[in-house]
């Protein structure tokens, strides 16, 4: 009997499989944790982490473990407070908002598309943060503000734009950067 | 010839019109430099989110835009004295030449002008108050400022100084823009 070249079903199906798999892992929100250290023994760590699999293993915590961890009442009180500077703050257009020049360090607040730029240059480290503020102003929204909740991680990572989050270069060369992709 | 360079201009002002329109927000500026330490610090913020924050704000002695002043012992009326305050004519009020201190307060042009050198800190403070941020004081009969409505004022300030302090140890200036 001859056989017919080509694809089988069974590569057929593998290779669907592999395709589905990879596109899944593409469209996931990844967190990349870049660290590295400085010569001579000069150590590059780059660790991948899906926020899907954040959100999986933070829900197969038990929920009395959050029930306890609950917060100051002082934290609920400035609810409003904080979730009406970040309204505002989503609307106010692109600006230099604070900036502060002392003998040691330098920072600097800004506002920039969606996103709140904080820079810090000490004398002893160098510091960017990117605050994704509608990102951050939806979790708070649907924050309780009395427990602890690791969702509220998760939205507010997964909000935020693909680049470097949050990168600390300390002035002996070490390197940390937390990456969203 | 004419007509085509009218109706470019007039093109011109109806899309300028959106464009300046749209670009309304009121700032609060506050820049502090202080001598001693070196530091310099500029806020910009808009007007609007400091208002908001300002009405969310509930602590001890600030609620919902509002400070008390602490000055319970004190019978003032302040409606009577803010009005005596806008409807006077132009001059100085108050002059006062002591030992530590000069203090001026006098109105001119639709405007309060307080001014202030005090010897012991080589500092002289200068406020600027605009009738219309007059006319936004309000003051209960609990002694209580309703600051909100007092910065509510600054968003019809024309642009320019609110406050300025030069001092040995700090220079200060607060305007709007």
């Amino acid at each position: 009997m001859h056989r017919q070249s080509g694809v089988s079903t069974v590569g057929a199906v593998l290779l669907a499989g592999l395709a589905a798999t990879l596109a899944t892992l593409l469209m996931m929100d990844w967190m990349f944790v870049d660290v590295q250290t400085p010569e001579p023994e000069s150590i590059h760590i780059m660790v991948p982490f899906p926020l899907l699999a954040g959100r999986v293993a933070a829900g197969i915590v038990p929920d009395d473990v959050f029930r306890d961890a609950e917060m100051p009442p002082e934290v609920l009180q400035q609810r409003e407070v904080v979730l009406t500077a970040l309204r505002e703050l989503a609307d106010t257009p692109d600006a230099t908002l604070v900036r502060v020049d002392a003998d040691d360090a330098i920072v600097n607040i800004s506002k920039t598309g969606d996103d709140l730029l904080v820079s810090v240059d000490a004398d002893d480290a160098r510091v960017r943060c990117k605050i994704p503020v509608d990102g951050i102003l939806d979790a708070l929204e649907g924050w309780d503000w009395q427990t602890a909740d690791p969702d509220l991680i998760f939205d507010i990572l997964g909000s935020a734009s693909m680049g470097e989050l949050v990168t600390v270069e300390a002035e002996d060369g070490t390197r940390v950067a937390i990456k969203m992709w | 010839m004419k007509s085509t360079l009218t109706a470019v201009l007039a093109a011109m002002l109806i899309v300028a019109l959106p464009i300046a329109a749209s670009d309304q927000t009121r700032w609060l500026n506050v820049h502090v430099t202080e001598a001693e330490e070196g530091a310099n610090v500029e806020i910009h913020l808009p007007l609007q989110l400091v208002l908001a924050v300002i009405n969310s704000v509930d602590v001890d002695n600030f609620h919902a835009g509002k400070v008390d002043l602490e000055i319970s012992d004190a019978d003032i009326d302040w409606p009577q004295l803010l009005a005596a305050v806008k409807d006077s004519p132009d001059g100085e009020f108050v002059k006062v030449d002591a030992d530590d201190a000069r203090v001026r307060v006098s109105k001119s042009a639709g405007t309060l002008y307080v001014h202030v050198e005090e010897n012991d800190d080589n500092a002289i403070v200068d406020v600027s108050l605009p009738m219309a941020v007059i006319d936004g004081l309000d003051i209960d009969e609990n002694n209580q400022i309703d600051i909100a409505a007092l910065l509510s004022t600054f968003d019809h300030l024309p642009n320019g100084d609110l406050v300025t302090v030069n001092s040995d140890e700090a220079t200060v200036r607060v305007w709007v823009e």
